[in-house]
């Protein structure tokens, strides 16, 4: 199962999700997930908004900022989008078995 | 000039869609729709993966298994293949059921097996009593002793 971001605004239920297609779109419109660094205040809004692409297509733009900058806890919001981002590329990898010989541990100081 | 050589050739490197159109033909071979791979739910291509996985491993138990049938056709009807064979002299018979592949066939052939050659005994034994001719019984006791 694909991981979802659900919430209500305003009445309505809405599901984050990002499919291949719709990383395909955000990709054909200019987004470049490398740019979340450079450029994080044009970024971030517009990864939040390609979520709405898999179940809301129709939501507009002016909506869709509404909602974001009325999101709580941004942080963290942003690092689980990031994270389904990468959801459909990931599932394309085939994970190593546990016990697979000469796999790698490894750990992040952060 | 090599800094710009070295943002496109980051940007493609993180082209998602590229990615994604580059795996697409595999995931059509083994069965996935357009719209499973491209609108569904994104991690349904693990499972499809996993199903494909499974699909070889029993292709190639069939196969294997097959070699095994053929391998025993050859050795029963080898006796008649030897040169300067003595007349009249036959194959095996190939077996009469499949090989069991499973250990409850296998239980079940042990079962059978087991039935059989106790018949097997049961009906030597007759046969051999019967030659003996034994005395008729005559109030034989429990401990073997005529009465």
């Amino acid at each position: 199962m694909a991981k979802q971001i659900r919430f209500e605004y305003k009445g309505q239920e809405y599901i984050l999700e990002f499919t291949r297609k719709s990383i395909e779109m955000m990709e054909r419109q200019g987004f470049v997930a490398s740019d979340i660094v450079e450029k994080p205040m044009t970024t971030l809004p517009a990864l939040f908004a390609g979520a709405f692409l898999a179940h809301h297509r129709n939501v507009k733009k002016e909506l869709i900022d509404e909602i974001f900058s009325k999101m709580t806890n941004k942080e963290e919001l942003i690092r689980k989008l990031a994270e389904m981002y990468n959801e459909p590329i990931m599932a394309l990898m085939d994970e190593p078995g546990p016990n697979d010989e000469g796999n790698v541990k490894w750990e992040a100081s952060f | 000039m090599g800094g710009e050589l070295l943002r496109s050739s980051v940007s493609e490197s993180l082209s998602y869609t590229k990615i994604f159109y580059e795996h697409f033909p595999f995931y059509l071979s083994i069965g996935m729709t357009y719209d499973q791979y491209w609108n569904d739910d994104c991690m349904l291509v693990k499972y499809y993966r996993e199903g494909y996985k499974l699909r070889n491993e029993r292709k190639n138990q069939e196969l294997w298994l097959q070699g095994l049938y053929i391998y025993e056709a050859l050795c029963d009807v080898a006796p008649i293949l030897r040169p300067f064979v003595k007349s009249g002299t036959r194959p095996h018979p190939y077996p009469n059921k499949p090989f069991p592949l499973t250990r409850e066939e296998v239980k079940r052939d042990e079962k059978e097996q087991e039935k059989l050659n106790r018949q097997k005994a049961k009906a030597l034994f007759e046969a051999w009593a019967a030659r003996l001719k034994l005395p008729e019984e005559k109030g034989v006791s429990a401990n073997g002793n005529n009465n």
